[in-house]
């Protein structure tokens, strides 16, 4: 009971998820800026803009529906780290295995757009309504080219639970190279996911102020913002367990520090994307994901069913 | 002073972020006040980030006379933002009227319709003279 505790609560849950998250928040933060050519936050940055809004007042709109309104935060918050017990960390084993567990993370990972959707509409100002229409249309699009390359990836694994596809990606690591397509498409669908440019239709602060987080302030805020900064580890957690089973075997130190590696790198991709492109309106956006995403990922289904004949 | 409130006071010194705020100024400026926060001045070393809404900035950054048609909702974007809050006024107009005061159009300086915690005079106000200003008002609430 303690132990299990313990592990939701501290390490590897929700606390270790949070300074990890706000640690990526900050490698994000600082790469974008180097690659701007200027200075950057200071490293502890993210923490005290966290700080900062729990201490700040919460303000909830008169005609906002209160009881949803504060209650979604702390779903997406909760959804986001429950996703993470069933993503391998250090070795090939996550925390509670099960069998199909890949399609629990994958909708695990959904609910924080949803939550985004249903407290931007209850917040019932018009900017957040235009946000969260446009996060649930850009929901439509990125969600299937992912499902599709991870699930082509546990195709050839012959299996739907994380702890056996990666226990079979660490046994064939030469077998990852084909995946090569599959991880490119999730690459580009976990921008989507966690709203970043080119994918931030929904928050384009320059157009609708702040998307679904309009009205959002202090404390509520802050949840927000702490549940994308974990979704974004989770989301390279799952991608690298799946994409990147590298060095899962060699015992619990080196594993860790090769999944911290691992999550760092795929931030670091996202940075790179984010500062090389500007934002595409939604309809280029989801013709994009539509016309080239999605039949790249039936692409990656149908090399890896006949590798599975061949093999 | 209690170690909560300390660590509060440290965040908030080291995250500001703002909102900026035309209320009638003549462009000049907000012009000075966006060449702060591009790369060159990089703002984000001392944690500023330029918000869209007011809901989630701590400092409105205003420029300009206060005309009688922004009156209302210069009040209203006040209104808006979270305590605590502060407001600065950006350039000699939004110090005092400046050269546009005694028009017909207009009420004063910002501090005649909100209260005011820093004033960065200047016609325009130079992004530097702004970076210095704001980071007195920062430094100012340490005490
Ligand atoms: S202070 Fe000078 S530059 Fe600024 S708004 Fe007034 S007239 Fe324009």
């Amino acid at each position: 009971m303690i132990h299990s505790l313990f592990l939701l609560l501290i390490f590897p849950g929700f606390i270790f998820l949070s300074i990890f998250g706000t640690y990526a928040e900050f490698v994000d933060r600082k790469l974008y800026a180097r690659l701007q050519n200027r200075m950057g936050p200071p490293w502890f940055q993210p923490l005290a803009d966290f700080i900062k809004l729990l201490a700040k007042e919460d303000v909830v709109p008169e005609c906002a529906v209160p009881g949803i309104f504060r209650i979604m935060p702390i779903f997406a918050l909760a959804a986001t780290t429950t996703a993470f017990c069933y993503v391998p960390v250090w070795s090939t084993h996550s925390l509670y295995p099960f069998s199909g567990d890949v399609i629990v993370v994958l909708y695990l990972l959904t609910i924080p757009t949803i939550t985004f959707f249903l407290g931007g509409w209850y917040s019932t100002s018009l900017f957040a309504r235009i946000g969260s229409v446009r996060g649930i249309t850009q929901l439509f699009a990125y969600e299937v080219p992912l499902f599709m390359s991870i699930l082509a990836a546990a195709l050839l694994a012959n299996t739907w639970s994380l702890t056996d596809i990666t226990l079979f990606y660490s046994r064939h690591p030469s077998y990852t190279f084909f995946n090569i397509i599959g991880f490119a498409v999730s690459i580009l669908a976990l921008i989507g996911k966690l709203e970043k440019t080119p994918f931030d239709i929904p928050e384009a602060e320059t157009e609708i102020v702040a998307g679904s987080f309009t009205e959002y302030s202090g404390r509520l805020f802050a949840f927000f913002r702490l549940t994308i900064d974990i979704e974004m580890v989770v989301g390279a957690a799952l991608l690298s367990a799946v994409f990147l089973p590298f060095g899962l075997t060699l015992g619990p130190i080196v594993g860790f520090i090769l999944f911290i590696i691992k999550v760092l790198f795929i931030v670091g991709l996202l940075a790179l994307i984010r500062t090389i492109v500007a934002r595409l309106r939604i309809d280029q956006m989801i013709n994009f994901c539509w016309k080239f995403m999605a039949p790249l990922a039936l692409l990656q289904i149908i090399i890896n069913l006949i590798l599975k004949g061949v093999l | 002073m209690g170690l909560t409130k300390k660590i509060v006071t440290w965040a908030r010194i080291k995250s500001p972020w703002i909102i900026h705020f035309n209320t009638g100024a003549c462009n000049a400026c907000d012009i000075e006040i966006i060449a702060a926060l591009t790369p060159r001045y990089d703002l984000e070393r001392f944690g500023v980030l330029l918000k869209g809404t007011p809901r989630h900035a701590d400092i409105l950054v205003c420029s300009g006379p206060v005309t009688r048609q922004i009156e209302d909702r210069l009040i209203r974007i006040y209104e808006q933002m979270a305590e605590p809050k502060f407001v600065i006024a950006v350039g000699s107009c939004a110090c005092s009227g400046g050269v546009c005061a005694g028009c017909y159009n207009v009420k004063g300086g910002i501090n005649s319709t909100i209260p005011v915690s820093a004033y960065i005079p200047g016609c325009p106000a130079s992004p530097k003279a702004i970076i210095d200003g704001a980071v007195k008002l920062l430094t100012s609430l340490k005490g």
